[in-house]
């Protein structure tokens, strides 16, 4: 499959602070990659870079093989990257309906037919969808921001933290829906606390440590590997 | 009867003003959480700019849009030299910046311009038209209307336009809206702009019937953010409501009271606001599930 994403030497900072010391990472096209590692390892800033909301300093990003590290953030979504943030980030004070459309925002032309699929995928959405969103239960919000992420027609979707604080049964129902997009063609990068969930459907995975990637390779072998098992599995 | 009509006649023009400085509160409120309190030396700039182009007899109709572009532009550099560089600052902090920047323009406005007092005369001529033993003046009426396009404008411009909407998604989550593609730089760049126009026009309209000078922006901003907080902060229709109550509140306590205590009463109105409906009259409870 050819290659999506190549981040190279990426070194990103928070004021003096420097989080990410030199990030390489590539995800092909129909994968699900998994990033892996503690809190502060900087997973999260990874995925701001790349979205264009948190500046490089230094390094590049690579999509769809051109340089997009100097492109603004309002620019990526129209690339064919969706960003579903830490801590979810709805558009709490408008309606539900209008948070999805907002994802569009980009792009002209109707949307019946996404709001469909995204009500397809979220039923309990299309119920509530005239409502705030700021009302929802956290579980709907964490599905309202992947919503309006599958809303901008990724071709690279970024979730992070996709299933914090949810019950167990709306975990699988977000890893089930992770693998529907991919089956539909979506490649996905997903940051996650829960380890083992994520490497269960991830083809790929990457571990972080303290701004530095240290292990790389198959889910399947990362989930075997003891390292990992003893960090992050609780095995 | 008659004196009852005169004094909701005053009420309702002066109103209107109140209003359209609180709708260019509610506008910049919503996309940046600031208050700006430099709002009131918009409709200054908007007053002094218009009479020194009538004054050097440049028609009317010509001079009024060429005082919304001043003051247009003041807006703009307003955000690009003293609230963008500020950056991620407090919110607080950006508030203090307005503060700092209204006193900034009152000085360069009394050196630009001068201390004078200003007027010119109402764009349909001075001639008052008699309203059910009642008079109103024909420059009121411009008043009362241009407050009402503005808010039409706005209603459409916010529901139903593609940058509006922007500006409702940045005011929401700035974040967000970047992430979906929104320019929140532009957005915020364009609620300064039009906010500072909305305030020139409403100082060109007023100059006629309310007179100008470079220091009145205070207690103008003052009075509009009172009706801004009795509307209830962040609603357009609550600024209209607001600006139109302060209005009539004012003429009626000028009227039967006294109308030493007119300042007084939009202060009033305020620590009532507080103490008894902090939301005001239409906004919502903030509510929100984490």
């Amino acid at each position: 499959m050819p290659e999506l994403l190549r981040i190279e030497g990426l070194v990103s900072a928070y004021g003096a602070l420097e989080v990410l010391h030199g990030i390489d990472l590539a995800v092909a096209e129909g994968e699900i990659v998994t990033l892996v590692g503690a809190n502060g390892a900087g997973k999260t800033t990874l995925m701001r870079c790349i979205s264009g909301v948190q500046p490089l300093r230094a390094g590049a990003i690579r999509f769809r093989g051109e340089d997009i590290s100097r492109r603004p953030d309002h620019a990526r979504a129209g690339l064919g990257i969706g960003h579903s943030p830490e801590g979810r980030q709805i558009f709490a004070d408008l309606p539900v309906e209008e948070n999805l459309a907002l994802g569009a925002y980009h792009r002209r032309g109707p949307l019946a037919a996404d709001l469909d699929e995204v009500y397809t995928l979220f039923p309990v959405l299309a119920e509530k969808r005239a409502l705030p969103a700021g009302g929802l239960s956290g579980g709907q919000q964490q599905m309202l921001a992947i919503g309006r992420a599958i809303m901008t027609r990724p071709k690279l979707m970024l979730l992070d933290e996709p299933s914090m604080g949810l019950a167990p049964v709306l975990v699988d129902r977000i890893l089930e829906v992770i693998t529907t997009l991919r089956d539909r063609g979506v490649t996905l990068l997903v940051v996650e606390q829960n380890a083992f969930a994520a490497l269960s459907i991830a083809d790929r995975g990457y571990v972080m440590e303290t701004g530095r990637i240290t292990l790389s390779g198959p889910a399947r072998t990362l989930i075997e590997d003891p390292r990992v098992r003893e960090a992050y599995l609780g095995a | 009867m008659a004196e009852l009509l005169q004094f909701l006649v005053s009420g309702v023009t002066v109103g209107a003003i109140y209003a359209a400085v609180a709708l260019g509160f509610t506008l910049i409120y919503n996309a940046t959480g600031v208050v700006n309190f430099a709002q009131g030396e918009f409709v200054v700039i908007g007053g002094l700019t218009a009479a020194a182009l009538i004054g050097a007899g440049v028609p009317p109709l010509i001079a009024a849009p060429l005082a919304v572009l001043a003051g247009l532009v003041v807006g703009l550099l307003l955000y690009r030299l003293a609230i963008r560089p500020a950056g991620q600052a407090p919110l607080v902090s950006l508030i203090i910046i307005t503060i700092g920047a209204s006193i900034f323009l009152r000085g360069a406005m009394q050196m630009v311009f001068d201390k004078q007092i200003h007027r010119y005369d109402g764009f349909s001529g001075e001639a008052p038209i008699g309203f059910l033993g009642a008079t109103i003046l024909p420059q009121s009426l411009w008043i009362i209307g241009g407050s009402l396009v503005v808010f039409a404008f706005l209603a459409w411009f916010m529901g139903h336009t593609r940058a509006g909407r922007g500006i409702r998604a940045t005011a929401s989550n700035r974040l967000a809206a970047a992430l979906v593609g929104i320019n929140t730089r532009a957005a915020m760049n364009l609620s300064f702009a039009l906010s500072a126009a909305i305030g020139a026009l409403a100082g060109v309209l007023a100059t006629p019937v309310t007179f100008t000078s470079y220091d009145v922006g205070v207690l103008v901003a003052l009075k509009g953010f009172s009706a801004t907080m009795l509307g209830g902060v962040g609603s357009a229709q609550g600024a209209l409501a607001g600006g139109l109550l302060i209005g009539l509140i004012e003429a009626l306590t000028a009227g039967y009271v006294s109308s030493d205590y007119k300042d007084a009463a939009a202060f009033v109105v305020i620590l009532a606001v507080l103490f008894l409906r902090p939301q005001g009259l239409f906004g919502a409870r903030m509510t929100e599930r984490v």
